[in-house]
């Protein structure tokens, strides 16, 4: 390089005593030349870049939020529960793919005939079940240990984490749903069957454990379902009016029993 | 005394790939005070150009593979710290905007009137051969025209950055950066 920037120069360029056409000359000048920048370290005060570089550890060293998180907090939610809730396996990007990609398969096979239409609402209220079996518990939550020690009761952060998976299930189940062939009583007749799901697979974890919970709850609805359908003479006549008055009652008695016995959600699951 | 780092930059945004704090304090040390200097050259709030600092060398730290490898470490650099230093400008509000910090009675003035910052013959002779009279011409455009000129042609910003950096419409800033190509040509024509 044949030229370099002086002192004077620099120091007038710091106080901002030069033309713009030599600042842009000499700006132009210090992207590429090492020697010149170092000599700009003396100008720039030693305070002030001391001080942004505390600054700029201590939010290097901060854990990165994820995407979850990001979100609950931009909904208002506290810094630690949006941790834990952000946390949970079932609320990542990866299981909404999985989802996602299980309900366009369903959606798929709607369309070849009632037979798909069926497997679909079978298959649409497993997806919050098994949601919030992978939600929680020592084998799947990667924060179990963390959660144990967390000041919020197990059962809250249990019920907060249950909520926003049942939410983002239906949501996604929903949107799906709209794709379905016929749009009529048959698009929306998963949703009290997912909630009573859900639900009895919470109840049912109180006593055992909540991926083996999960998975008797699942086994009885497709084969309670399936039996249904062969016995009595109408499709899906387990969606229909009567069906949906059991599942809004085996809802409610799911919740009922979740409430009353929720001081078991506090004890570790190590049976 | 400890002997100075000797690595490129290149090589400091490798190690900083591989988790070295180190490496970032190293480039740190480097490049934030002409960073610093050139910032506060285009914006008068404090506050705002120490927060622009800090986020460019985090957002060097979480990405430093960004970094194309074509041209210095240190125009990219001052790519994200323009772009941050915009967008700051822009959450501000109209209050700090672009305010020269050059004391208004030496605008336009020839360089051997200023006091202390007069230009050595040898500088002078260079300026004049490297850029024609290039400097004269730019220091006879107002001071908007220049502006719009450093912003563009200088940071590398596109005319809706520059108007977000300037306070300005984007088509100002196309008008004005066509005044000013108007101007720098009959100048040096």
């Amino acid at each position: 390089m044949s030229w370099h920037a002086g002192e004077p120069l620099l120091v007038a360029y710091a106080a901002g005593d030069i033309d713009d056409a030599r600042a842009f000359s000499l700006e132009a000048h210090l992207l590429a030349c090492p020697s010149c920048r170092s000599a700009c370290a003396r100008l720039a005060g030693r305070t002030r870049l001391d001080e942004a570089w505390a600054e700029i550890v201590d939010r290097v060293d901060r854990p990165r939020q994820r995407v979850a998180e990001r979100v609950l907090m931009r909904l208002g939610m506290k810094g630690h529960t949006a941790r834990l809730l952000g946390a949970t396996p079932s609320l990542q990007l990866s299981w909404f793919a999985a989802v996602a990609a299980a309900l366009a398969f369903g959606v798929l096979a709607a369309y070849a005939g009632d037979r798909g239409l069926l497997m679909f609402l079978i298959m649409a209220p497993l997806l919050p079940l098994a949601g919030v079996a992978a939600a929680y518990g020592p084998g799947i939550d990667p924060t179990y240990e963390i959660g144990l020690a967390a000041p919020m009761r197990g059962f809250l952060l249990l019920m907060v984490r249950a909520g926003a998976v049942l939410t983002s299930s239906t949501v996604l189940a929903g949107i799906a749903s709209l794709f379905l062939p016929r749009l009529d009583w048959t698009a929306a007749a998963w949703l009290l069957p997912a909630l009573a799901l859900t639900t009895a697979g919470l109840a049912l974890s109180t006593v055992l454990d909540p991926v083996r919970a999960a998975g008797i709850v699942g086994v009885a609805w497709v084969t309670g379902v399936l039996v249904v359908e062969r016995l009595a003479h109408p499709s899906f006549a387990a969606f229909r009016g009567t069906g949906q008055l059991v599942f809004l009652a085996l809802a409610l008695l799911g919740v009922w029993i979740v409430g009353a016995r929720r001081d078991r959600f506090e004890i570790t699951h190590d049976e | 005394m400890e002997r100075a780092d000797e690595r490129r930059d290149e090589a400091l945004l490798a190690a900083i790939a591989e988790g070295d704090r180190g490496a970032l304090r190293i480039l740190y040390d480097r490049h934030s005070p002409w960073l610093l200097l050139r910032l506060s050259r285009r914006c008068s709030d404090p506050g705002l150009v120490d927060e622009v600092l800090q986020d460019t060398f985090v957002a060097v730290w979480r990405k430093p593979r960004a970094f194309s490898g074509r041209g210095e470490v240190g125009a990219w650099l001052w790519g994200i710290a323009i772009r941050r230093l915009v967008d700051g400008l822009r959450r501000a509000g109209v209050r700090e905007r672009l305010v020269p910090r050059r004391r208004p009675s030496l605008e336009g003035l020839r360089p051997s009137r200023w006091a202390g910052a007069a230009p050595s013959a040898e500088e002078q002779v260079l300026l004049a051969v490297e850029h024609g009279d290039l400097a004269g011409a730019l220091n006879r455009l107002s001071p908007e025209l220049r502006a719009v000129v450093q912003a563009t042609v200088l940071d590398g910003l596109t005319t809706q950055e520059a108007g977000r950096l300037l306070g300005i419409p984007a088509g100002t800033v196309k008008t004005r950066m066509m005044r000013a190509r108007i101007q720098l040509r009959e100048d040096l024509t």
